[in-house]
């Protein structure tokens, strides 16, 4: 495979697993007032074809953030404890939000170099034209 | 001049240094949030070009390569930086790959106008007009 088209490959992992974390993001900010909802994580990790780095990324397991919910003050609530409590969620909007803006600063990152990466090589195939 | 085309030698290793700098940045840029991943890159054309001043060919760095004008073990292209890392281990700077990128980008520009140049001077000396 060329340089390029490696390129534009390792770039297209990138925008995907952009995307599947952004996914999961906005997954976790419409359940944040869901009762008993665990926010979900996901890692990225290169990827390894036959035992040998390619150099992709590719995205991890999902996980449930595993810390205390949140302890919610309603007695009117049908699932309101002795005391009034209910289990909410453990999301934590500031910091949804905020690995979002990351996720969206790195896919647009990878966009700049799928572009820089296609114009080189059209440039390239220019050398065939008179 | 007509002898040697050592320019198009030259601007042929050129691009491809240019080239393959590319795919370790996107590299790079696509493993911007994978932690513990190191950031690579190759030597600039300039010092890549002080260690290799026989030929532009492949050779065999290698033991495992199959052919190649000898082994020359003291260049790896991939240096891998130790600079500071985020706390998971990750030692990508998108502003620093964004900066090589267009560095990049301008050395392969430049590989293949000089190319072109070279293609164009040659065809106006055979050419009948």
């Amino acid at each position: 495979m060329s340089e390029f088209a490696k390129s534009l490959d390792v770039t297209a992992s990138g925008l995907k697993a952009q995307a599947q974390r952004l996914r999961h993001l906005s997954e976790n900010i419409a359940n944040a007032d869901t009762p008993g909802f665990r926010r979900k994580t996901i890692s990225f990790q290169t990827e390894f074809t036959a035992g040998k780095g390619t150099g992709r990324v590719e995205t991890g397991r999902v996980r449930l953030d595993q810390s205390d919910l949140k302890q919610v003050y309603d007695p009117t609530h049908p699932m309101a404890d002795k005391t009034g409590h209910y289990d909410g969620s453990n999301v934590n909007l500031v910091i949804e939000i905020a690995d979002a803006r990351e996720a969206q600063r790195s896919y647009e990152a990878n966009l700049k170099m799928f572009e820089q990466a296609r114009q080189m090589s059209s440039g390239l195939m220019d050398l065939l034209r008179r | 001049m007509f002898e040697n085309l050592d320019i198009f030698r030259m601007s042929h290793a050129m691009a491809r240094h240019a080239g393959s700098r590319q795919a370790l940045i996107a590299q790079n840029m696509a493993n911007a949030d994978t932690p513990g991943y190191a950031a690579r890159d190759l030597q600039p054309f300039q010092a890549y070009l002080e260690t290799n001043t026989a030929d532009f060919y492949p050779k065999a760095t290698r033991a495992g390569h199959l052919q190649g004008a000898g082994a020359n073990h003291s260049h790896d292209p991939r240096i891998r930086h130790e600079g500071q890392a985020d706390p998971n281990g990750n030692s990508v700077s998108i502003e620093t790959e964004m900066v090589k990128a267009v560095e990049v980008k301008r050395q392969h520009d430049r590989a293949l106008s000089i190319y072109k140049h070279a293609l164009t001077v040659l065809r106006s000396a055979v050419s009948s007009r």
